[in-house]
């Protein structure tokens, strides 16, 4: 437990080791042509290097090992509560493209949801953001929407739409849209009172504010909203999919089906893939946040 | 009314929630010729940061007057002829330093005013090395010249500083002290400067208006006739010295004719 804590403060004194050295741009108006804001570039190479390091990865990989051994132990003492992990890995390889096919039948749902969903959400904040009316005519039933657990309507949902892939992308869509609604809408408000000055004082249109000031500005919280909202949108496929077993695929419909016959390894083996399709998700909004807020206070590793 | 100068006639600015008989701005009548470099001082609360927010018609009085060369200030904005510095560089992150010394001319296009290439703003505040540089690679004062270049890229005919040296530390705010003057002497455009600082105003400026605070008025109105151009030595000349005595006892004066004195923070 010790060690433990000693290699955390280790690994942080060294991020904040590596981070504090780009950005002291204090001398710097001596220094010859900069080249590009290629400054990060080391602090990346650094902190790549210190993924390698054993203080990054051991303790994550004791952790693992540990839980995988409990595992096994369980699955030893009731192999009809939980299967073994070679079992799971086991049906994985032994039939791909069952589960790769189902995974993207998934996820196909999922970002056809998130797409509709914080797509809808996105304007309808630049909506509100420039008529104050929207905002209040919107705002209470976003609310009652967020508040609702979407899951109950999904049944009647089914009725309505059928067992197709209508009903899961609403559900879907409903879940994403409230944390995009208010995470864009703050964004889009986030501007510093100074900078709207200097517009204000330049004549910039309605438009101009909106599209040179507030959208980069929301861009922060648009992104922190996704990186909530994706991982959201599988619960939302998988549940709807739950409900709406029907004919089409899924992961949702393989895992209750398994589950009704006993076959846990593939239960367990959906799961395995919902949670890498989590982590693919994850690691894509990450890439795109690096990509777009490499100004953001967010992505640098100490506040110079 | 000559329409070549600022003219602030009765100008009275009350905020909704403060006190009747105390309006941020009381009455105030002003006059700044063309091409000086006037700076307002006074004790927090005095109102110059809003006499400056007025002047920028970024807040409608609600008496009074302002003409800028003969126009409302939100004419002037419509022209693009006000350049604006804030008291924070209030820079776009995501924009590298060119990018935001030309936003202004990517702004309101269909005013397509005369204004100064980049490279020589660049130049001009010292920055063309840093010009791939973003925000949150710059110190505070090269940040704060980028927004100088910002306001200056349009060849505004009023330049409107609020405190835009505050946040800087002493060494660096006097050697931007110096740029500015160096680049309003090449320019020769209108300054309003609002400060705090007793030396600052003397170096800039040609006249300094003393405000006093609750109500914020007028309290006096100094003219500081050092030599131009104001180098090194002429600044800590003890004819310098003397001028910033004489604004400091106007400022004492100011302060104790405000109404409740001991709200306010001294000078």
């Amino acid at each position: 437990m010790r060690e433990e804590a000693g290699i955390a403060t280790r690994v942080t004194d060294e991020a904040e080791g590596t981070g504090s050295v780009p950005p002291t741009p204090v001398p710097s108006a001596t220094v010859p042509p900069a080249p590009e804001p290629e400054a990060p570039a080391p602090a990346r190479g650094s902190r790549r290097r210190s993924v390698l390091h054993p203080n990054t990865w051991l303790p994550a990989t004791v952790v693992l090992v540990v839980l995988g051994l409990a595992w096994s132990v369980v699955a030893q003492a009731h192999p009809y509560i939980l299967p073994g992990l070679g079992e799971v890995g086991t049906a994985l390889v032994g039939d791909p493209l069952l589960f790769l096919e189902n995974a993207w039948a998934t996820l196909s749902i999922a970002l056809v949801g998130v797409g509709v969903g914080a797509g809808s959400a996105f304007l309808l904040a630049l909506l509100m953001s420039e008529i104050p009316v929207v905002r209040r005519a919107v705002m209470p039933f976003a609310v009652v929407l967020n508040v609702t657990p979407v899951v109950a309507i999904t049944p009647a949902l089914v009725v309505a739409f059928g067992f197709g892939m209508a009903p899961k992308v609403i559900v879907t869509a409903i879940i994403t849209f409230f944390p995009v609604l208010v995470n864009v809408a703050t964004g889009l408000r986030s501007v510093p009172l100074p900078v709207l000055h200097v517009f204000r004082t330049l004549n910039a249109s309605r438009w101009e504010v909106l599209l040179r000031l507030r959208v980069p500005s929301s861009l922060p919280y648009t992104l922190a909203a996704l990186r909530v909202v994706l991982p959201l949108s599988l619960v939302g496929a998988v549940v709807a999919e739950f409900v709406a077993a029907g004919s089409s695929g899924g992961l949702g419909t393989m895992i209750r089906n398994s589950a009704s016959t006993a076959r846990l390894d593939h239960v367990y083996a959906g799961v395995a893939c919902l949670a890498a399709m989590g982590v693919l998700l994850l690691t894509l909004v990450t890439l795109v946040e690096k990509r777009l807020l490499f100004w953001h206070d967010s992505r640098r590793p100490t506040r110079g | 009314m000559t329409s070549d100068d600022i003219e602030i006639r009765h100008l009275t600015k009350r905020y909704r929630g403060g006190a009747y008989d105390r309006p941020a701005l009381q009455d105030i009548d002003l006059e700044i010729p063309h091409r000086r470099f006037v700076s307002l001082i006074g004790p927090s609360g005095c109102g110059k940061s809003t006499l400056l927010r007025v002047m920028a018609g970024l807040t409608v009085p609600d008496h009074g007057r302002v003409s800028l060369f003969g126009r409302t200030p939100r004419e002037m904005c419509r022209r693009k002829a006000i350049g604006l510095v804030p008291q924070t560089p209030a820079l776009l992150p995501w924009l590298n330093v060119r990018q935001n010394i030309a936003l202004p001319t990517l702004v309101n296009r269909r005013r397509g005013t005369s204004h100064e290439s980049t490279d020589d703003l660049l130049r001009a505040v010292g920055l063309e090395d840093s010009a791939h540089r973003y925000p949150h690679q710059l110190s505070g004062g090269m940040s704060q010249r980028v927004a100088i270049a910002r306001a200056l890229g349009l060849r505004p005919d009023v330049l409107l500083m609020d405190e835009p040296f505050s946040a800087l530390d002493e060494f660096t705010r006097e050697a931007l002290r110096m740029q500015l003057l160096e680049l309003w002497q090449r320019r020769a455009t209108t300054v309003v400067f609002v400060t705090h600082s007793v030396h600052e105003a003397v170096v800039l400026s040609d006249r300094i208006v003393v405000m006093s605070a609750r109500p914020g008025r007028i309290h006096d109105v100094l003219d500081v006739d050092l030599p131009r151009p104001r180098e090194r030595e002429v600044v800590s000349d003890s004819r310098t010295h003397e001028v910033e005595g004489r604004v400091r006892a106007s400022l004492r004066s100011a302060w104790s004719s405000g109404i409740n004195p001991t709200e306010l923070v001294a000078p």
